[in-house]
């Protein structure tokens, strides 16, 4: 491997400084542009009036996570799209109904959940 | 030159968040520190040249399975500190286990050794990417494996289903189909109703 593989990737690290610097930027222009006049009532918490009750962390439902499940697996599914989709020219039919049955297989469990309700939100 | 750079970074950032990831006082930086972990493992596969792999790892690993991490951990109705109080109790078993997956490493590192071809992460013809050459041979000649990980998958979505989907009663929802087809001599009674005398 040589230097040259890694110039190619020059244009994510613009993009990462550039990113970078924005989000610097926006803390750091209304940090010194704002007019600063700390007071102990300014800076205290303030949650409608009464200090907080408990701690933010409290039991989730388990519907967040059967959310995030299902969406792993259809992330996955998309990560198998990407080889094929490169290669789509070479591997000829074959290799396109064979997306297909994997997409349908996928298809299956999608209409499952979709029936079954795991979609909805209460 | 460069390449020494990028890699000694992307080693030394990858070492020090996984250090921090066991070290930090509040998991939910921990699971932080574990997306930065795996950022930085994305860039060593980008440097070995297996960029599919650091896709993946970015796709897979930093957008899905993070999430869930930080879902368990914000799920935790425990507070951090009696966690940690009892965490001493554990330290012999976890001495015994970490000793024997060290002495396996040390075991595994000791007969290691660095082949001239090198560059294993590569296709044979090295006019094709690292993703092309995985999907010349993933969807014709390991068809099967393929479409074994569609049931997989498949499997997977019935199970976190079953496990995890309860239907609650008393919610009032939307039913389209039920609602556009109720008639109003279903749902009226209309009755003359005699003065004095009640319905």
């Amino acid at each position: 491997m040589s230097d040259s593989f890694l110039i190619e990737y020059l244009p994510i690290l613009i993009f990462f400084v550039i990113a970078g610097g924005a989000a610097i930027a926006a803390v750091a222009m209304s940090y010194m542009v704002g007019q600063q006049n700390p007071d102990p009532e300014k800076n205290s918490q303030y949650e409608c009036g009464f200090e907080a009750f408990a701690e933010s962390r409290s039991k989730f439902d388990v519907k967040f996570y059967l959310v995030a499940i299902l969406f792993i697996i259809f992330d996955l599914e998309i990560a198998f799209l990407f080889p094929w989709a490169i290669v789509l020219g070479d591997i000829g039919m074959f290799g396109f109904w064979s997306m297909v049955l994997f997409l349908g297989i996928l298809t299956v469990g999608f209409v499952y959940e979709w029936k079954k309700g795991a979609l909805d939100w209460e | 030159m460069l390449y020494g750079i990028a890699f000694y970074l992307f080693a030394m950032v990858l070492v020090g968040s996984a250090i921090a990831v066991i070290t930090a006082k509040n998991p939910v930086h921990s699971v932080l520190f574990l997306i930065l972990a795996f950022f930085n493992a994305a860039g060593l596969m980008v440097l070995l040249g297996a960029e599919f792999i650091a896709m993946l790892l970015v796709i897979v690993y930093v957008g899905a399975v993070a999430v869930l991490f930080l879902f368990v951990v914000m799920m935790m109705d425990v507070s951090f500190a009696d966690l940690r109080s009892g965490a001493m109790k554990y330290v012999p078993i976890g001495v015994v286990v970490g000793g024997v997956l060290l002495f396996e490493l040390v075991i595994i590192y000791s007969g290691w050794k660095f082949s001239d071809a090198m560059e294993l992460a590569n296709p044979n013809d090295i006019s094709l990417t690292n993703t092309e050459a995985l999907g010349h041979i993933l969807y014709t000649k390991y068809f099967f494996i393929f479409q074994m990980s569609g049931l997989v998958l498949l499997v997977a979505m019935i199970g976190a289903i079953v496990l995890t989907l309860r239907k609650r009663s008393g919610v009032k929802r939307q039913k389209i189909y039920e609602q556009v087809n109720r008639k109003a001599s279903d749902v009226i009674e209309i009755h003359k109703v005699t003065p004095g005398t009640g319905v």
